[in-house]
């Protein structure tokens, strides 16, 4: 078996930076037992997808051995710093660049010195990679629809197939996309919107009840909630799984009242 | 005192190409050239700028998005180096950058006064974005100029465009206010290019520009039109149609930097100077200049 896990994890760095929030606790106590999972699923790499990796030519891929170094968010900055210390499976990676060709996508390598990893990677890598499994890391072209990001996963997964590794899937991004635009008290954030809340709780359950439910219900659920990029996130967990039977919420909550969630999948 | 004031306001794009083109000992990568008229443009604009001596540039950059209000850099001295994660084969520069912290904060404290959220950028290891740099690079090479960097708050996407517009607004008033309170000469530079149609791959050595031209048509005749507007001085009439043009154009102005320097501006009925266009992968980018000094505004 090539996948052996798969998550849905909120890429925002409010839940790492301040762990002790009431608001966001349960957003990082969500991770903490999602990395627990993933630990127990020994992968050898880990093809990770963050909607807050932009890109807008070509489709990028990460092929820097090893990234060290602080990263401040251009929104939290007053939250503190981000430790980075990420590894990538290089020859994975290049895998997928050349693999992108068979799927028409016109593919690049990104190895450069002080590269601005972004923060849902950074995130993501920290929070749920505690055994330091290294990465594949795919940018999110923008100009990429729901169904490309899927056979992109999918194509990363029959790669990894192909080098015998066994791999976890994790897509990086929100729910519901609408935050608060003033300054509030930290310890009251909530998601904003009622009507939000509601949908972001019916599409986790959605979620919960497998990908076919996954799949019927997170197109009204993004255009309703605005939600994270049209839910991409999800489309790669859903290429890179080929469809899941269920999965577990680990964690819920708000970041600046956008919807976030740490979702676990059980895999098909 | 002596009443401060704002002696130019110039649109000043950002694409990163640019800078690479020229080769400048800051940047890594190494290029041929390339862009070669929007790169005589800037060099007219330098000249201009160098004439006006001003004591600081404000630049309003839609690569620094912030969705809490409005942020200004608040940290004296930033350095460090700028990676492009859209173009990082062509973009990384080791900046070194002083911040007008006090009028900055001025900036900040009107922007307040005025009811909208604002905030200072206090941490010392803060990546500058390369929008900032870039614009920064190309207007005065030298860096020599405190700098006042604001972002660009998401209002005009999150928002609907009027009411992000109206944010800006206030916040070009703002800024004017705090700079004829500092006693100091001031640039404006917004940060944007026009159409913002491009292309969705590269070509393989990017400064062929053989492959280089508008992309869209429809995006083309905008930009004319626009500045054959601005031209004129008819900026009121390029208001009226700041939402046709951001929707049928993708114009990157929607960002803010371009009602937030013409209202600081007050909107200036004199004629903008053109330096010069060109496109870079396929976007509209036109370097142009209100010399309010010179016009006695």
């Amino acid at each position: 078996m090539t996948v052996v896990s798969a998550f849905l994890v909120t890429g925002s760095p409010l839940p790492m930076l301040r762990p002790d929030n009431p608001a966001w606790a349960p957003l990082a106590q969500g991770y903490a037992r999602a990395a627990e999972a993933l630990s127990a699923s020994k992968p050898d790499a880990i093809l990770l997808y963050s909607t807050q990796w932009i890109a807008v030519l070509d489709q990028l891929w990460q092929t820097r051995p090893h990234s060290l170094g602080t990263h401040v968010d251009e929104n939290w900055y007053e939250f503190g710093d981000l430790p980075v210390d990420i590894r990538v499976d290089v020859p994975l990676a290049k895998a997928c660049i050349d693999g992108c060709a068979s799927i028409g996508v016109s593919a690049k390598p990104v190895d450069y010195q002080d590269f601005p990893i972004d923060t849902g990677t950074i995130v993501a890598d920290t929070m749920l990679n505690t055994l330091r499994v290294p990465l594949v890391i795919a940018a999110n072209n923008v100009y990429h629809d729901f169904a490309s990001t899927e056979r992109m996963a999918a194509m990363a997964v029959a790669v990894a197939a192909g080098q015998g590794k066994r791999v976890a899937v994790v897509g990086v991004g929100g729910l519901s996309g609408a935050y608060f635009d003033r300054s509030i008290d930290i310890a009251t954030d909530h998601v904003r919107h009622p009507a939000d809340d509601a949908a972001n709780r019916a599409f986790l359950d959605a979620l919960c009840a497998g990908s076919d439910a996954a799949r019927a219900a997170v197109g009204a659920f993004a255009s309703a909630t605005k939600a994270d990029m049209g839910m991409k996130h999800l489309a790669w967990v859903l290429g890179g799984t080929g469809g899941f039977s269920g999965a577990k919420v680990h964690g819920y909550g708000a970041t600046y009242g956008a919807g976030a969630a740490v979702v676990e999948f059980v895999l098909a | 005192m002596t009443k401060g004031s704002i002696v130019a306001g110039f649109i000043a794009p950002h694409p990163p190409h640019l800078v690479y083109a020229e080769n400048p000992p800051q940047n890594e990568p190494r290029s041929e050239g390339g862009w070669e008229p929007l790169r005589w443009a800037y060099e007219r604009a330098r000249a201009s700028l160098e004439a006006l001596k001003p004591d600081v540039l404000l630049v309003h950059s839609p690569h620094w998005q912030t969705l809490v209000g409005h942020h200004f850099l608040g940290v004296p001295k930033l350095s460090g180096r700028s990676v492009d994660p859209i173009f990082p084969n062509l973009f990384r520069y080791n900046f070194d950058l002083d911040v007008d912290v006090e009028l900055a904060e001025a900036c900040c404290a009107e922007a307040r006064a005025m009811g909208l959220e604002s905030k200072m950028m206090r941490n010392p290891g803060f990546r500058v974005d390369y929008g900032t740099i870039t614009t920064l690079h190309m207007i005065r090479p030298q860096w020599d100029i405190p700098v006042v960097g604001i972002s660009a708050n998401n209002s005009p996407y999150y928002l609907t465009l009027d009411e992000g517009v109206d944010e800006m607004i206030k916040l070009g008033e703002a800024t004017r206010r705090a700079i004829e309170a500092s006693g100091k000469r001031a640039v404006l530079l917004c940060s944007n290019t026009f159409s913002h149609w491009h292309f969705h791959e590269e070509p393989a050595l990017p400064e062929d520009m053989t492959k280089e031209h508008p992309q869209s048509y429809a995006g083309y005749k905008w930009d004319m039109r626009i500045i054959e507007l601005l031209r004129r001085g008819e900026v009121e009439e390029v208001m009226r149609l700041f939402p046709q043009w951001v929707e049928e154009a993708f114009a990157e102005v929607k960002s803010g930097a371009f009602p937030w320097m013409l209202s600081a501006m007050g909107f200036p009925k004199t004629p903008a100077e053109l330096h010069g266009y060109g496109t870079v992968i396929g976007t509209g980018n036109a370097v142009m200049e209100w010399n309010l000094e010179a016009a006695g505004a």
